[in-house]
């Protein structure tokens, strides 16, 4: 059951693309990653998500109410975190999340517990504080109502690599509570670590949804090869680079018939692998990373 | 259904405050000043050639009393100033947000864009209210600080009416803000008082006929000093109703424009 379906999703801010065209559902309980190269789309849909901006064409839905329309009632039960945090400078970060709780009408519990376990100072005013620790508050005021959904835009960038550890385990808390969790990030060691499913944008379109037992299962294998041997493009062997004295191919096939043809020869050192979430995206936006 | 949310309005008030009395403060101080040099400047009156009196009598003449001093030099500065600050209030109370990009963090809020809308008109109307209350109380001050007597109930139709006109200011900027593209810069919000002010001044100094009908297309009329404090008085209630329509019309056009409103980076 899609607790977030876009269907169909177009924005054109005049003539200049934002979305091409986007269809998929988030399904509850999961977190799904959104990945894209700068300028693909990403923090358009999410605008799209939530009624910043409207769309051109197609519809945007969650739990089934078509955003347009009900982004006011929707936003109850949706945490937001924007790619860069902005919140009133002059103010201190304890009135920040004040006046974000008396807003959404919660108790301050949720949001003490938070500052604790992402360790912001709160005494300190906002145009005082670091990108990471703006980062930080973002994150306290997406999460303090308790929302169903949560819509993070690069939620660890800024974030130092044990605060992202810390915040990758509150999302997986979170989802163990049964938060749906929607993610665009750059990180892709993160989005492999706590993503069930990934979508992949590219030029403003929405083309594939790969689950992430999908990609594990993915018969392509990374191998290298000491010393370097370059004429090894046989039996679904591909040369993909040539550095430090080794030979990087990759193989999709059988790995019974590679090891049969690897032992025919002999290495110094032999290393088969799966290709990581990192080098499937490097090779699916091969054409614009040339460009 | 909710229109107002209270803890909006504090947090935008808390915001706006110290700009407020910065403002408040340094132009009733400023009447205060001018109100008080009254009778050092009655000698001045005396000294002026009888050739400049034309002019003079274009700007309400020599003034007799303390009222028409003020009327005369006071308060038309205090109502340029004052819709200075007035159309800034109302501008702000939409461009700000936009250009510190906190607008994200407000419009996903589990709010109506109505609530946001109508939170920021109560703001700027109290706004306006206290800027109004504070420099006609100083004003009043400094009458009372060099002794003289003032007529209370013409000094108090002057104020009223002066407020309805930084109001109906204030309100043609905030629906400026709303009709404009985000992230406009906050000084074309001068667009607003200056001619409208310029137009006053000359349907005041001309003889042309059709040039003086044009008082009735700037709110400065109903509200005019001199008129007011001065001369005999004659209630322009066809430029106020003018004024309130007009101001109503573009409230209405500027929520529905809210509604939609995007938001851009």
């Amino acid at each position: 059951m899609s607790i977030i379906l876009v269907e169909n999703l177009r924005k054109y801010y005049g003539v200049n693309r934002g979305l091409e065209e986007a269809s998929f559902g988030v399904d509850e309980g999961e977190i799904f990653g959104f990945i894209g190269p700068n300028g693909a789309g990403k923090t358009t849909l999410i605008r799209l998500l939530l009624g910043l901006i409207q769309p051109t064409s197609g519809i945007a839905s969650i739990m089934d109410m078509e955003v347009r329309q009900s982004f006011h009632i929707l936003n109850k039960d949706i945490g937001y975190l924007p790619g860069e945090t902005f919140f009133f400078p002059e103010m201190k970060g304890i009135d920040v999340l004040r006046f974000y709780q008396k807003m959404h009408n919660v108790e301050e519990f949720r949001f003490l517990e938070l500052v604790q376990i992402l360790q912001l100072d709160v005494s300190k005013r906002v145009n005082e504080y670091s990108f990471g620790n703006r980062k930080k508050l973002g994150i306290i005021v997406a999460m303090l109502h308790r929302p169903k959904i949560l819509i993070l835009d690069e939620p660890t960038s800024g974030l130092d690599p044990l605060m992202q550890q810390i915040f990758l385990n509150l999302l997986l808390e979170e989802k163990r509570r049964g938060v749906t969790i929607f993610l665009s990030s750059h990180v892709l060691h993160e989005v492999e670590k706590v993503c069930d499913r990934i979508a992949l944008v590219k030029n403003g379109t929405v083309s594939q949804v790969y689950t992430m037992a999908d990609i594990h299962n993915d018969n392509l294998k990374k191998v290298i090869l000491v010393p370097p041997a370059i004429n090894f493009e046989q039996i679904g062997l591909k040369l993909s680079k040539l550095e430090n004295n080794e030979a990087h191919y990759d193989f999709d096939g059988d790995v019974n018939v590679l090891i049969e043809f690897l032992a025919k020869h002999q290495f110094q050192n032999v290393k088969i692998r799966d290709a990581s979430l990192e080098e499937l995206f490097i090779d699916y936006y091969k054409e614009d990373i040339q460009q | 259904m909710k229109i107002f949310s209270s803890h909006l309005f504090k947090l935008e008030f808390k915001r706006s405050f110290k700009g407020l009395m910065v403002w408040s403060l340094s132009l009733g101080l400023t009447m205060y000043l001018v109100v008080v040099l009254y009778p050092f400047v009655i000698d001045m009156y005396a000294a002026i050639p009888a050739e400049f009196y034309d002019i003079m009598n274009s700007f309400g003449g020599i003034p007799d009393t303390i009222m028409e001093y003020f009327a005369t030099e006071g308060a038309m500065m205090l109502q340029i100033f004052g819709a200075i600050f007035a159309v800034m209030e109302g501008f702000q109370a939409i461009n700000r947000d936009e250009r510190e990009k906190i607008v994200e963090g407000l419009y996903v809020l589990p709010y109506k864009r109505e609530v946001i809308f109508f939170t920021k008109f109560v703001r700027i109307t109290v706004n306006v209210l206290i800027f109004s209350l504070i420099n006609s109380l100083l004003s009043l001050i400094g009458f009372w600080t060099v002794s003289e007597s003032v007529e209370g109930s013409l000094y108090l139709l002057f104020c009223v009416l002066n407020t309805a006109m930084y109001l109906v200011i204030a309100y043609l900027g905030f629906a400026l803000a709303c009709l404009l593209k985000p992230n406009q810069k906050s000084m074309i919000s001068m667009m607003i008082p200056f001619p409208l002010y310029i137009i006053s001044v000359v349907s005041l100094l001309t003889n042309n006929s059709i040039l003086q009908k044009m008082k009735y297309l700037t709110p400065f009329t109903f509200a005019n000093s001199v008129e007011i404090l001065k001369t005999d008085f004659t209630f322009e209630w066809e430029n106020l109703i003018l004024f309130m329509i007009l101001t109503a019309l573009l409230l209405v056009l500027s929520l529905f424009r809210f509604k939609k409103r995007e938001f851009m980076v």
